[in-house]
């Protein structure tokens, strides 16, 4: 077999298929797990804020509903199909799997445990960035192909709320930048090892807190939920969607959070980062395995976060949502890349 | 703004307390009760599916006077009487469309013989409208269902309690001739 591949595309290129079939490998695994991942996240939501309602959440599907997920995801499938009589119907079929599509690319710049990532650029912020100005694209367009005013509304409160609070993400996580000086995220995960703890989010509190600030908005969650606000737009981009392209909406919406929360276990929480005590005693295998727990941990605690703050803060006033990012959360960023820059040169041996 | 208040806004004190709150709310039993699985039992005087009331024979209490149906406040009940064998008044249709009822228990208090009541039945829906308008065997049916037993006859007795038991009166008062008959048993 090798002789025969050798003979048509020489040694590099047999080596060159083996690399493709090993990313498509990963490519599977890292969307199978995710999208898992994203489906039980929902069923997760609906327990914790239930609870915190005193309600019980999902619990008839299953031993503990647990097989919500799966009931949604076909209930989903089996609905018709609607699409709106003077919809622009290419950018219709087109805006779903734009959000999906960049929701799901920011995947491949993800690392998960030391050495497994589909992509390791050396860009991978900046290519997370991209990825999630483009799917505000898919929001923007959904909003204006549906001809329908609430989509419409929704889609342009989401564009400009998405980039009003980019320009805080990007900037939160300069500082992050400059303390690893890489843009690269495995790089960025081993530059938090000297740090106390092990973590940036000390060192960059005010980026953490800009950054945290800046998530909720990026991905449209409440206390930011302004372009689906359900009290006054029905729900927003995604109101004249039904079957499955809503689901791709709706899992686009989760991946995007579940993004946001690696980001942030990534950038500031020390990813998969051990102590050195426990590296160097354990078998390495053995280190990957409690160091991708370690980060699903913090990727967990973070989603957490995300449906505590649903379940506690009430939706801001669109004009407070813009005076939070453009008064607040973009002064404090950038007062934050000062404070880094002054601090890195200042005390160039210690940090 | 004071110091203070310039703090507590720079730390998200409230903000803070707010997820105190609901962190705290996670932990506490839920208040849900699943309902098919567990159901409430009805407060007492619950006013759900009407019932004609049967007396001791078995018989229909109801004489056909028409005052349920007068004082109905959106006339939903409708009753039709004609002559039996020895000259009497007898009811031949007595019918409910409960779609139309308000459950308001009117037609209750204006009974003077405690024909009509009200069961704790709560769980009827249907599919169809027909199954909502209750004919006479129909509420006769509801009777041997729901006032059936000695817990039927309490709540019977506590609730809907017919007027013309406490009604004792005098013996020459002017009386129908019926209720006259009844007491002297």
């Amino acid at each position: 077999m090798k002789e025969t591949v050798d003979g048509i595309i020489g040694a590099g290129g047999f080596q060159m298929i083996i690399n493709i079939v090993i990313i498509l490998l990963k490519i599977a695994a890292v969307v199978a797990v995710a999208l898992l991942h994203v489906a039980y996240a929902t069923y997760w939501e609906r327990k914790v804020i239930g609870h915190m309602q005193v309600r019980l959440g999902p619990r008839e599907v299953g031993p503990f509903g647990l097989f919500q997920p799966f009931a949604d995801g076909i209930k989903l499938f089996f609905k018709e199909d609607i699409i709106p009589a003077n919809a622009d119907k290419p950018l219709f079929y087109l805006a779903p799997v734009i959000f999906f599509v960049a929701a799901l690319t920011s995947l491949s710049v993800l690392p998960f445990f030391n050495g497994f990532v589909i992509a390791d650029i050396n860009v991978g912020l900046l290519f997370l960035f991209a990825m999630s100005s483009l799917g505000a694209y898919g929001i923007v367009l959904s909003g204006w192909s549906s001809n329908s005013k609430y989509a419409f509304l929704g889609g342009m409160r989401s564009a400009s709320q998405i980039i009003s609070y980019e320009i805080a993400m990007g900037l939160s996580l300069v500082g992050v930048m400059m303390l690893a000086g890489s843009l690269n995220l495995t790089d960025i995960v081993k530059a938090q090892q000297q740090y106390p703890l092990g973590i940036f989010a000390i060192p960059q509190i005010l980026g953490f807190f800009v950054f945290v600030v800046a998530a909720f908005a990026e991905t449209n969650r409440l206390p930011f939920d302004l372009p689906e606000a359900e009290s006054e737009l029905v729900a927003g981009y995604f109101t004249e969607y039904s079957g499955f392209r809503f689901a791709l909406f709706f899992l686009g919406e989760y991946t995007g959070m579940l993004i946001m929360s690696a980001i942030a276990a990534l950038c500031f929480l020390g990813g998969w980062g051990l102590p050195a005590f426990i590296t160097n005693n354990v078998p390495h295998i053995l280190a990957l395995v409690l160091g991708l727990f370690w980060f699903l941990i913090k990727v967990y605690a973070f989603m957490f976060f995300y449906y505590w703050i649903r379940a506690t803060l009430p939706r801001y006033r669109y004009d407070q949502l813009m005076a939070i990012g453009w008064k607040l959360l973009i002064p404090l960023a950038l007062a934050n890349i000062v404070l880094t820059g002054l601090v890195k040169i200042w005390v160039k041996g210690i940090l | 703004m004071t110091s203070g208040k310039f703090l507590r806004t720079v730390f998200f004190v409230e903000i803070l307390k707010g997820l105190g709150v609901t962190f705290r709310t996670l932990f506490t039993p839920p208040v849900t009760r699943r309902y098919p699985k567990v159901k409430v039992p009805a407060k007492p005087g619950f006013r759900g599916l009407h019932a004609l009331a049967k007396n001791a024979d078995g018989k229909l209490k109801c004489v056909g006077c028409g005052l349920c149906g007068a004082y109905c406040p959106s006339k939903c009940i409708y009753i039709y009487t004609v002559e039996g064998e020895d000259h009497n008044k007898v009811v031949d249709r007595y019918e409910i469309d409960v779609l139309r009822c308000i459950f308001c228990g009117f037609c209750v208090e204006a009974c003077p013989f405690g024909a009509i009541t009200l069961s704790e039945h709560y769980e009827y829906s249907n599919s169809s409208r027909q199954a909502f308008y209750m004919t006479k065997d129909k509420l006769l049916e509801n009777w041997d269902k729901y006032f059936a037993g000695p817990k039927g006859e309490r709540y019977f007795r506590d609730f809907w309690q017919p007027r013309s038991e406490n009604f004792t009166g005098r013996e020459d008062q002017a009386m129908f001739s019926r209720v006259k008959l009844k007491e002297k048993k």
